[in-house]
């Protein structure tokens, strides 16, 4: 056996650490192109950059960099794009606005915004927001704290959608209005067999977040100044009508929004929760394509007639990073949301629906039946899950739909499961 | 001339010298053998439900039930996977890290192994259980610190952030692996080489390295998968250019609403090819570089 001194063995790692630098260095050559550019600079300077998912979704990336091909073109200015993959989304651009990687014009999902608002680094879209001519549904949903963090650029709602000939098929002849209502058409629809599901709504944990329009529908207001009020009258009559449900077989076990999806479309469910765009999600997967024109948006039923009808608003806005490029980047996104050229067209392409007035008047989206209905049923009463506005409202949302999941496999009762729910998601309100 | 043949594992010969099957242990093999084939099964189950996908039409895909057995076969997907030019970016990616990521990583381990195996120091041991602790840490914690620190020299975005981060989840195994096989190799060779005239570095390299060989190829083919299967600090630490597999197969199949499963099982299928084919090629390799540290020779 050799031995070998401090100072060789010392010597041996430093030519292993050396080993290690100089042949990644030499084997991977340096990046040329740069992330994006840092944050803070010149705020007026002509080049920004546009991050957004939809830059990479096959249905609307031809949309989008059309409209970012046009708006370059036309101001004469220079649009770098990135993307990142939906379900990575807000980590990445956590992290790299966090490292000062992340400049310019940022798509968003509604629900993100407070958790990206709450990094102080966004800039105040207000006097964008007021040219805009903006629905009123629209532009609360790029606000928070009274603060207009972001523009509006598709504004929608996650509804009730039906099936029209399976319900017929069932003897309804009316869309149901209340949760009674509701709850009987299920009944006729099970008893056509066949295995069809009659509301294939949410019952994993991963989606169970479904349940909270409905504890609303039942009176509870979930979230009341800073005091979470799940656990109420309202939220435990909710859980309890849903394990009643869930007993009953009048809603199935183990499914989420990609299997009530699969559902929906093989015409096995005659009803389920989606966003507004679903129709053409849904008929890609159908094998019979006259579903589309079956498929009818209707508003969630309603404890006594004359309530108003629950529904969890759901949209993009972009927002705008201060500093490197941030006004022209702002320009863009009051363009990109508001031009009533260009969100028609975008909403002929890709149906998501656009957010101002006059979009919404426009020929091409007003001969749209079944976005209009949608628009004056569901998106007219929708409003924002009051746990957005923290940053650890996904781990709230969590919390909530593992009880609930606990209440409709029988190992907790609702009262409990709800009060345990509250109390892990009360040190989660930051 | 007399031949003795082997006697079956299951017979035996009782007290009247008649042979006899051995029930107890006829039964246990068949429970093992049955044990062995469900597993095997159930461990392939994922395998099949990936080549079964990939092969079946968009809206057979999403019958539910799901059907174990495709009724239908098309070749759609693959056609597709064949007109989209992201993906070979994508492969190319993944192989120039990879196969960076092995060589950097068996270079560097074999160096540390080395020094472990064949020399005494003061705090050697302690060194070694380091390297080893290194290994613990949570991914989301360390990425979090290469991040800052890749954003701080200026090496993120690019394929040089990639390797220097999958070497150092590589590196502790890797040098535990290696170590293994050096204490295997028996001091009298490097004795004999230093008697011939030897310095410490040609020992090393013409006696020791070669006689590792199997095991360096195992580590390597470690690494390698390691910084194939990645996804998350692919994604993060690299622009949209240098991505490898992993994330370019997300962001292109897996959207908000949509999720093109068939297309995503072709492309799955078709890019593990290579790190298939690699294994069949060097599998005696591995088996040899894994099993070689296990009793000192």
């Amino acid at each position: 056996m050799n031995t070998l001194s401090r100072r060789d063995a010392l010597r041996l790692f430093g030519l292993a650490a050396g080993a290690a630098g100089a042949s990644a260095l030499v084997a991977c050559a340096p990046d040329a192109s740069g992330g994006a550019p840092a944050a803070g600079g010149d705020a007026a300077a002509k080049t920004f950059s546009f991050t957004s998912w939809s830059l990479n979704e096959e249905a609307q990336k031809a949309a989008v960099q059309s409209i970012v091909d046009a708006y370059a073109t036309a101001n004469k200015v220079t649009i770098k794009t990135a993307s990142f993959p939906y379900n990575e989304y807000l980590n990445q651009i956590t992290l790299k606005l966090r490292g000062g990687q992340l400049s310019g014009a940022i798509q968003l999902d509604v629900a993100w915004l407070g958790a990206l608002a709450a990094m102080g680094r966004l800039t105040d879209l207000g006097a964008q927001a007021a040219k805009g001519g903006y629905t009123e549904a629209a532009i609360k949903s790029g606000q928070l704290g009274g603060k207009q963090y972001g523009l509006p650029w598709t504004t929608g709602s996650i509804g009730l959608i039906g099936n029209k000939e399976i319900l017929e098929k069932a003897g309804v002849k009316e869309m149901p209005v209340t949760v009674e209502e509701f709850e009987e058409a299920l009944r006729k629809v099970k008893a056509l067999g066949g295995g069809v599901v009659p509301y294939a709504a949410a019952t994993k944990a991963a989606q169970l977040k479904d349940i909270l329009p409905w504890m609303r529908t039942f009176g509870s207001p979930l979230l009341e100044g800073d005091t979470i009020t799940i656990g109420d009258e309202g939220s435990v009559a909710a859980v309890e009508w849903y394990k009643k449900l869930y007993d009953d077989k009048l809603i199935a076990p183990d499914v989420d929004r990609f299997d009530a999806r699969a559902l929906f479309s093989q015409g096995k469910a005659a009803f389920y929760d989606d966003a507004i765009i679903a129709r053409g999600v849904v008929s890609a997967q159908a094998a019979d394509k006259s579903l589309t024109e079956k498929m009818v948006p209707l508003a969630r039923p309603v404890l006594k007639a004359g309530d108003a009808p629950q529904a969890l608003l759901w949209g993009h806005v972009i927002v705008v990073v201060e500093g490197e490029g941030s006004q022209a980047a702002s320009d863009f996104a009051l363009h990109a949301t508001s031009d009533t050229a260009t969100t028609a067209t975008f909403f002929e392409k890709v149906k998501m629906p656009p957010t101002t007035t006059a979009g919404l008047a426009d020929p091409k989206v007003s001969g749209d039946t079944f976005t209009t209905e949608w628009t004056e049923k569901i998106t007219k009463t929708a409003s924002q899950n009051p746990f957005w506005r923290y940053a650890g409202y996904g781990q709230i949302e969590t919390a909530i739909a593992e009880q609930v999941q606990a209440v409709l496999v029988g190992q907790s009762p609702a009262k409990d499961a709800l009060a345990k729910a509250a109390e892990t998601a009360k040190p989660l309100q930051k | 001339m007399s031949v003795t043949l082997p006697r079956s594992a299951s017979m035996s010969r009782g007290a009247t010298g008649r042979r006899y099957r051995r029930p107890d242990r006829t039964r246990s093999r068949v429970a093992a053998w049955t044990a062995v084939t469900v597993i095997g099964l159930f461990g392939m189950l994922p395998v099949y439900w990936l080549v079964a996908t990939a092969f079946t039409p968009d809206d057979r895909a999403f019958s539910f039930p799901p059907s174990l057995i495709p009724t239908e076969i098309t070749f759609d997907h693959f056609t597709r996977l064949a007109e989209n030019e992201h993906l070979f970016r994508y492969l190319v990616n993944s192989v120039i890290v990879s196969v960076v990521t092995a060589a950097l990583s068996v270079v560097v381990s074999a160096y540390m192994a080395y020094a472990f195996s064949k020399f005494r120091y003061r705090g050697r041991r302690s060194l070694m259980h380091l390297v080893l602790a290194s290994q613990m840490f949570p991914q989301a914690v360390l990425l979090i610190t290469l991040y800052a620190v890749f954003s701080a020299t200026g090496l993120l975005g690019g394929y040089t952030a990639l390797v220097l981060s999958f070497t150092t989840f590589t590196l502790p195994l890797c040098v535990w692996m290696l170590k293994g096989i050096f204490d295997t190799v028996p001091d009298s060779l490097m004795e004999a080489a230093s008697i011939d005239g030897a310095s410490r570095w040609r020992t090393l390299h013409t006696v020791v390295l070669p006689l590792a060989g199997p095991g360096m190829v195992a580590a390597g083919l470690f690494a390698f998968v390691r910084a194939w299967n990645d996804f998350i600090f692919a994604l993060t630490l690299t622009d949209p250019e240098r991505q490898t597999l992993p994330p370019g197969l997300v962001h292109t199949y897996l959207g908000e609403f949509q999720t093109a499963w068939p297309d995503l099982m072709a492309a799955s299928l078709v890019v593990s090819l290579p790190v298939v084919a690699a294994f069949m090629f060097l599998q005696r390799y591995l088996v040899g570089g894994l099993t070689a540290g296990a009793v000192k020779g």
